[in-house]
């Protein structure tokens, strides 16, 4: 629970449940019972024979509503029993509406609007304020709204409050947090294959609504940069206004003082506009079978989905008393066949799904070994055809009624709860005594109710059935239940995606010129061929967590493959040595060998020096594609995409000089994207080539390193000892 | 109550801390009865009137620490059985089917027995074994009501039920409208005195089921278990609380049962129960419903003490999954004097935005999207570990976040945390506490588990005083005692894809 002393002497770490992970629920049938031993004469012979007095009449306390005369309604809900005080506020307006090329704005909207902190004071400094006081204060973004909360103890109400109110009205959105909460969402977009529950559920998602649906689209790093913090400026000043907020605030205080104190901090805040929500389009994906290959699971994950209904369907009440019989807790179908009878599954379950303004997602799954994938599947299909043949009963109808309405009380027994629900209903337009009549709804499904219900909503053929696993383990047998479509779910890395698949593009006269012009001014084609090796030493300025770093690098280049670097260090000096037979550093006398990938970096390096690249022009292993203008600073640069075995480089050259402005790639690290660019100037003539002297290095539009180069000398001596390892 | 004297100092503590508080806790405190059963049974009983509900929440002293060599997962087995009915419950004929079930365990001894065959394994006798099995097991299913002791509970308005096992202990929990209180009382006291084994072997499948969800099918669960198995030697969490496969293979029925006789016996469980319940009247009908199991003596304690680690260890992982860094520090017990020193530690490196970690290396270096230290790994009953763990951003590596740890490490062994960063720390832990008095059940929870690990549920509220009693000097010495490279296990989880990009 929330104690951590507690969690700990629980160990968390490892807790692991017997009932699944049930998504509704759910009733079967005990039956006739054998007389029980009785052990002593109190005790009744049978937990049948145990009294169950009748529930005392009991009525929850209710939340006071008012409206303020700017239209924010306000719910008021006393609860003495703790010195605590919470409150929430929704406002309408949430990532349904974000823009499509912007998916993961009201994410980082959502973080940054309290990180981001106020006009008067940051979002660290804030930190401190509610920390030393135990206190919170939140912010979130829904579908449909957003929110902020708060949270503290009774005495410091007053302080915290008026925090809330001002980061409600005044919120900042600095630009370093909105940098963190980017770099929070590239992390889990570069995590989101990790694990099948993962995987599974956001594409079963995506077969039921449509892959580009509001509800259920995913950020992409592409998205997630175009966010810019003038858009969440103005978010905030299109949305955040009184008539479209709804607050909510339990605890320990007197509601006639709150009132005041709320129409004192509200009362002058005038009126916006009305927020509608926007229109949402569901396109659920064919009937069939979609697979994801997971090789490192021994265990499948099936879904099988259609499209819901919305819980404002007359037949609501209906479905809820079917999911209860068919898919949800220990009673139900799906647990007691697939389960308990059949032991394919840990977890399974099901349902028709619903949504309070949407339809929401019919769905069905299930857990189960590599081995079992296809009697799985053809279980959970034979449990929709036995709903045709044998129909729900008055046993089962019995069950489930039972099942809700005697836990039903635990939909209002603490004062959080009634508040929460009253608001949530009014939030979506439900009547106030939706809940009240919930009961009376409810006992009134008969038989007949569920048999249609699950004829009318759950249809076995426009099912589409979704499997992530180790195919290797069944696709073949797979493939005999139907036709198969393979998804793929790499995830998409910005600049390489649509033109890395045109990759193999043919160089086109434009570019072949423009690189022509390049040799030239580099110096003309025989100086170029002239160059085997080069030697620079140079200045080069790094930027690191800890501020900027500056070291002295002496670099000697053997074309076409062989590079020595001595760097001097803070903690001496290090040499790097990569040739396509060795590749170590060295320091104070010791040496270690290179990872692969950092070796096969250097020599990729090496080969995409522009001297070398020069000396390349006409080889077949490269392509030089024409692609356009671009500005670089104020000059219009032409744009050449040079392929070299397959890996682009992007060079901006200047039409008149020809001179190379700058080198651009997109780069993947060890698990996101970042674009580098290198601008280059100061061009100086060695032996009759241009070598650029100063270098600037931007990554993902901020700056990196920068370098000065003080010497070059070309066709250095070179001793070829150099390139051997130290024994 | 007998033991209100020895709470005033706490009282006036708290009274100073947080003065709206003092009066509230007082009458909480009168709210709680505790009762001490014939049998040994310890019932912890609190008046909440606030809806006419109640949770409760039973805890066993024995968890997957227990688990007999070569039985690893039968615990959590038996924490699985405890839904599968009663004499009562869950049969339509129970003398038969106990006869029907004996049959069973006879058939599944043979049929081990010829698959263990090291020498002479004879394929034809495995089969016809098995078949045998197979047969007995279908027989005696005949009898067996799916499923009826959950259904019982959902059909009578039980909500939130579940179950689960730790390496530490196995608890048992749902809450139910008040009228069915004598009803829980028959239910829960009649699955802890008359447990049947049926359907046993089936069961035993979906807890591989499970073994493959939690483990085996996820990277991250892999990973986990080979880091605890390098981390700790000689003592019990070196092994997996969902068991090791070739034992999920191997225990029977007849197992389970003695692991049940051996340690579910009412000297070594504790009951508190949370809600509108007027002691007068509930805690006869505990007495009469649980009072009738028979008392037996707490088993025995003993368990292999963890070897002193006298050298660091290092997991490498290659996963397809991206990076992730953990590293852990032995210390001792729950019960040892510096237990509060470690809450403070693990507060101050890691609650909240203002936490060390958070704004060193998610602030400050921008190396990690997460990072926290937390103690108590993978349990904290025996001598456990101080973890460490922090989630890279893209471009950033394990060793990086190793490092900035280890530096937020060093600051925490040379110099003292400021005042204001103490006053934090124990501001936080009281208001952490009133915050988890909210519900019957986290209250039923927290009771239960204070009761049981300290004989006394007060320690719930006495923490707080062994928190405030923590100085800066505590924490250099401790943080300098424990956080050594002689006493750490080192896991990196490195991206087996690394050379492609995202998994496929």
């Amino acid at each position: 629970m929330k104690n951590r002393r507690t969690a700990v002497l629980l160990s968390l770490a490892l807790l692991i449940g017997s009932a699944p992970m049930m998504w509704s629920q759910a009733a079967k049938k005990p039956e006739a019972k054998a007389p029980a031993r009785v052990t002593t004469g109190a005790i009744p012979s049978s937990w049948q024979k145990v009294p169950i007095p009748p529930l005392p009449a009991w009525k929850p306390e209710q939340p006071t509503r008012f409206v303020l005369k700017n239209g924010m309604v306000i719910y008021l809900m006393e609860d003495h029993e703790l010195p605590l005080v919470s409150g929430v506020a929704y406002i309408r307006g949430g990532a349904t509406a974000e823009p499509a090329n912007k998916v993961g704005m009201m994410s980082i909207y959502s973080q940054v609007w309290r990180t981001g902190g106020t006009k008067d004071m940051t979002g660290d400094q804030m930190d401190e304020f509610l920390e030393a006081r135990a206190a919170k204060i939140e912010t979130d973004a829904g579908n449909e709204s957003t929110s902020i909360g708060f949270d503290c103890l009774k005495g410091d109400f007053n302080d915290v409050f008026k925090m809330f109110v001002d980061l409600m009205q005044n919120p900042d959105f600095r630009q370093d947090k909105i940098d963190l909460a980017k770099s929070y969402m590239n992390t889990a977009i570069s995590r989101r294959n990790d694990s099948s529950g993962q995987i599974v559920s956001r594409e079963a998602g995506f077969l039921a609504y449509g892959k580009n649906n509001p509800y259920v689209r995913e950020m992409e790093y592409s998205t997630v940069a175009a966010v810019t913090r003038q858009d969440l400026v103005n978010w905030h000043k299109d949305h955040v206004f009184p008539n479209d907020i709804m607050l909510g605030i339990s605890g320990d205080f007197d509601t006639k003082q709150m009132e005041a104190k709320l129409e004192e901090a509200f009362g002058g805040w005038a009126k916006g506009p009305e927020i509608t929500q926007p229109e949402v389009e569901f396109h659920p994906a064919k009937p069939g079978i979609y697979v994801v290959n997971k090789a490192d699971v021994n265990q499948s994950e099936i879904r099988m989905v259609e499209l819901g209904i919305k819980r404002s369907n007359p037949d609501w009440f209906a479905v809820q008393v079917f999911n209860e019989v068919f898919g949800g807790g220990f009673s139900s179908r799906l647990f007691n066949d697939l389960r308990t009878k059949q032991g394919l599954a840990y977890s399974v379950g099901g349902g028709i799904g619903s949504s309070m303004d949407h339809p929401g997602i019919t769905q069905l799954g299930i857990g189960t070994k590599s081995e079992s994938t296809i009697p799985a599947i053809k279980g959970l299909w034979a449990e929709i055809g036995d709903l045709k043949t044998n129909p729900p009963t008055e046993a089962e109808l019995k069950r489930a009624k039972d099942t809700i309405l005697n836990g039903f009380i635990f939909n209002y027994n603490t004062p959080d709860k009634v508040l929460r629900e009253k608001m949530t209903l009014e939030r979506y337009g439900y009547p106030a005594d939706f809940l009240e009549k919930f009961q009376s709804h409810v006992e009134k499904v008969t038989t007949a109710d569920l048999e249609r219900v699950a004829l009318k909503y759950l249809h076995k053929d426009q099912l589409a059935v979704l499997v992530v696993g180790k195919a290797a383990d069944w696709e073949k047998q797979l493939a005999e239940l139907g036709p198969v479509t393979n998804l793929d779910i790499t995830i998409p890395v910005p600049g390489e995606g649509a033109k890395a698949e045109a990759a193999p593009k043919a160089s086109n006269p434009e570019g072949k010129a423009l690189m022509a012009k390049f040799v030239q001014f580099l110096g003309g084609e025989a100086n170029v061929q002239a160059v085997k090796a080069m030697h620079e030493v140079s200045k080069q300025t790094v930027e690191t967590p800890q501020g900027q770093m500056t070291v002295n690098v002496d670099e000697t280049i053997v074309l076409p493959d062989k590079m020595m670097a001595k760097i001097g260090t803070p903690m001496g000096e290090m040499t790097r040595v990569v040739t396509p037979d060795v590749a170590y550093m060295a320091m104070g006398g010791q040496s270690r060998d290179l990872p692969a990938s950092m070796k096969e970096q250097a020599l990729e390096q090496i080969a995409r020096h522009y001297v070398s690249i020069a000396q390349h022009v006409n080889d077949s292993s490269l392509e030089f594609v024409a692609n356009g203008t671009a500005k670089v600073g104020d000059k219009d640069a032409a744009v050449v995409d040079v392929y070299l075995n397959g890996k682009k480089v992007t060079w901006y050259l200047d039409p008149t000089t020809g001179a190379l402005l700058r080198e651009q790639q997109n780069v993947v690290g060890q698990t996101g994207p970042a674009e580098v660019t290198t601008d280059l100037s100061d061009w100086k003539t060695v032996n009759g080539v241009n070598f650029a002297m100063k270098g600037v290095t931007m990554q993902n539009g901020k700056q990196a390193a920068s370098t000065e180069t003080q010497t070059v000398e070309v066709n250095p001596q070179v001793d070829p000892k150099v390139f051997t390892k130290p024994q | 109550m007998r033991r209100l004297r020895a709470y005033l100092p706490l009282l006036l503590l708290l009274c100073l801390g947080l003065q709206a508080f003092g009066q509230d806790l007082a009458s909480f405190e009168k709210r709680v009865t505790v009762k001490k059963l014939a049998n040994g049974l310890t019932i912890v009983l609190c008046r909440r009137t606030e809806s006419p509900t109640f949770s409760f929440f039973t805890i066993v002293d024995a968890g997957s620490a227990q688990d007999p060599k070569g039985e690893t997962g039968i615990a959590h087995m038996m924490e699985h059985m405890a839904f599968k009915g009663t004499y009562d419950i869950g049969t339509t004929n129970y003398p038969a089917e106990k006869i029907a079930l004996a049959k069973v365990e006879t058939a599944y001894a043979t049929y081990r027995n010829e698959r263990l065959k090291v020498i002479g394994r004879d394929e034809a006798k495995v089969a016809a074994a098995k078949k045998a099995w197979e047969e007995a097991r279908t027989a005696a299913d005949k009898y067996a009501v799916k499923n009826a002791y959950g259904k019982i509970v959902e059909e009578e308005g039980g909500v939130g039920m579940n179950a689960s096992t730790s390496y530490d202990s196995t608890q048992y929990f749902y809450s139910m409208p008040i009228n069915r209180f004598q009803l829980w009382a028959y239910l829960e006291s009649d699955r802890m005195m008359h447990p049947v084994m049926r359907e046993f072997y089936k069961e035993r499948d979906v807890v591989t089921e499970e073994r493959r969800m939690r483990v085996d099918s996820s990277p991250m669960g892999r990973a986990l278990e080979q880091f605890t198995s390098v981390a700790f030697d000689s003592n019990p969490y070196h092994r997996p609380t969902v068991g090791y496969p070739g034992d999920l293979r191997y225990f029977s029925a007849t197992q389970a049962l003695q692991f049940f006789d051996k340690y579910y016996v009412p000297s070594n469980m504790v009951i508190a129960v949370v809600g509108d319940l007027d002691p007068a009247t509930a805690l006869p009908i505990m007495e009469k419903y649980f009072g009738r199991i028979p008392g037996k003596p707490k088993p025995d304690e003993y368990s292999t003490p963890e070897l002193p680690q006298n050298s660091e260890r290092e997991v490498l992982l290659k996963e397809p999954m991206q990076p992730i860094y953990i590293e852990g520090y032995h210390r001792p017990d729950y019960l040892d004097p510096d237990d509060a020193v470690y809450t403070v530690i693990a507060d101050l490196m890691s609650d909240g935005r203002t936490s060390r970690l958070y704004r060193s290396l998610v602030e400050k270096k921008k190396i990690a999207a997460y990072a926290a230290g937390f103690s108590g790994f993978p349990g904290s009953k025996y001598a456990n570990m101080f973890a460490f763990y922090g989630v890279p951003l893209p471009g950033h590596t394990d060793q990086e976040i190793a490092d900035a740890i280890h530096e937020e490490i060093d600051k925490v062994k040379t110099q003292d945390v400021s005042d204001a960063e103490l006053k934090m720390i124990k501001t936080r832990e009281r208001a952490s506490l009133i915050r988890s008095l909210d519900s019957n059940a986290g209250l039923a929870q927290n009771l239960a588990v204070m009761e049981l690990r300290y004989g006394n549920w007060q320690e719930l509220f006495n923490q707080l005083n062994a928190i405030d009693k923590v100085t800066k000097a505590d924490i250099r010495r401790v943080a300098n005692k424990v956080f050594v490279s002689t006493n750490r296990t080192v896991g990196y989880i490195e991206n087996s894809n690394a050379a492609t990009k995202g998994a496929k």
